[in-house]
């Protein structure tokens, strides 16, 4: 029974599935934890004004792109940690990948949405115009204010 | 790598591609990306930062990167390497003056690790241009038939007018599909 099926591949892990399914369960806490708003939140305060509802990109978005994937990665890591004793992301994510088919496809949906480039524009750009007391798509036909300045 | 980089690998679909659009400033890269999602070309100004789009073509996905080509940002290039499929360079065929700046930038591209395992696709643009040099010069001014590194095709072509970008394109698809899905 305890033949690990990751041992062909000569990698240490000793994640069994009842560990793995209890991570995954955790993961989906940390995420919907208010903390993480919070912090993901405070990301957006500190950024949104590099954002501009153009088209092309700045440069600098690719900075703060990676900057918030690390931030997630690393919060996530330190809440799992908290959790399980000795937990070890790298043995975790080999065993991710050899159990591929059984992971639960809504929370790792969710984790995805934070690697898309596209969709992490967008929440910054819909941060804006919220700061900025304005919809998205009145923007261009309205005069705009600021009050905060 | 992370977690999040992990399993976005793990997610990222076959018929998935990521394609890396670069070249020397007004080669025509935007107006390529343009070109081919249908939108109008002109009036195009120099891209500062980058552009994506992402085209449907034969039932692939593809995620199109164009990242400005002024010489301050090339140094940028390096920051959008990462999981390219298919790499296209875009040559102005009418800037005779800076052919050699050209081929030696496209060298250092072919010396990147991370794009080591991408097919590489050289469009000499503006072929529409009366000054133009054909591609059979392009292909000799960039020394492509000493290239060893990697799998190679040159098109003749002109973004502005769209001629001959479609030819170019599939092949830069078969050839990453046939490396992806052999069985294909």
């Amino acid at each position: 029974m305890e033949t690990s099926d990751g041992e062909s591949l000569g990698v240490a892990t000793s994640t069994t599935s009842d560990e793995f399914d209890a991570v995954v369960g955790y993961l989906e806490d940390i995420i919907m934890d208010d903390d993480f708003q919070l912090i993901q939140r405070n990301f957006l305060e500190k950024h949104y004004q590099e954002f501009d509802d153009s088209e092309e990109n700045k440069l600098i978005y690719t900075d703060i792109f990676n900057e918030y994937i690390s931030l997630v990665e690393k919060y996530i890591e330190e809440k799992l940690l908290d959790r399980i004793r000795g937990f070890d992301m790298v043995a975790f994510t080999v065993s991710l990948q050899q159990h591929k088919d059984e992971v639960p496809g809504d929370i790792f949906d969710l984790l995805l949405t934070f690697t898309d480039f596209l969709a992490f524009k967008e929440m910054f750009l819909e941060y804006r115009a919220e700061k900025e007391g304005r919809s998205l798509d009145l923007s261009s036909a309205l005069v705009v204010t600021k009050l905060n300045h | 790598m992370g977690l999040l980089t992990i399993l976005k690998k793990m997610r990222e679909k076959e018929r998935e591609l990521r394609l890396l659009v670069l070249g020397l400033d007004n080669a025509g890269k935007t107006t390529l990306l343009k070109r081919l999602n249908g939108e109008d070309v002109g009036g195009t100004s120099p891209t500062l930062g980058f552009n994506i789009k992402t085209l449907e073509h034969r039932g692939f996905q593809l995620h199109v990167w164009d990242v400005g080509g002024q010489s301050s940002l090339r140094s940028y290039w390096r920051n959008y390497f990462e999981s390219t499929d298919g790499l296209v360079w875009v040559v102005d065929s009418s800037d005779h003056e800076r052919l050699r700046l050209c081929a030696r930038e496209l060298r250092a591209l072919l010396r990147e690790e991370r794009l080591a395992g991408a097919s590489l696709l050289v469009f000499a643009n503006k072929q529409d241009l009366p000054g133009a040099l054909p591609a059979a010069d392009i292909r000799q001014a960039l020394e492509l038939d000493s290239i060893r590194s990697h799998r190679w095709r040159l098109q003749g072509c002109s973004a502005f007018t769209g001629r001959d970008l479609l030819p170019g394109l599939d092949w830069l698809l078969d050839d990453i599909g046939a490396r992806l899905c052999p069985i294909d």
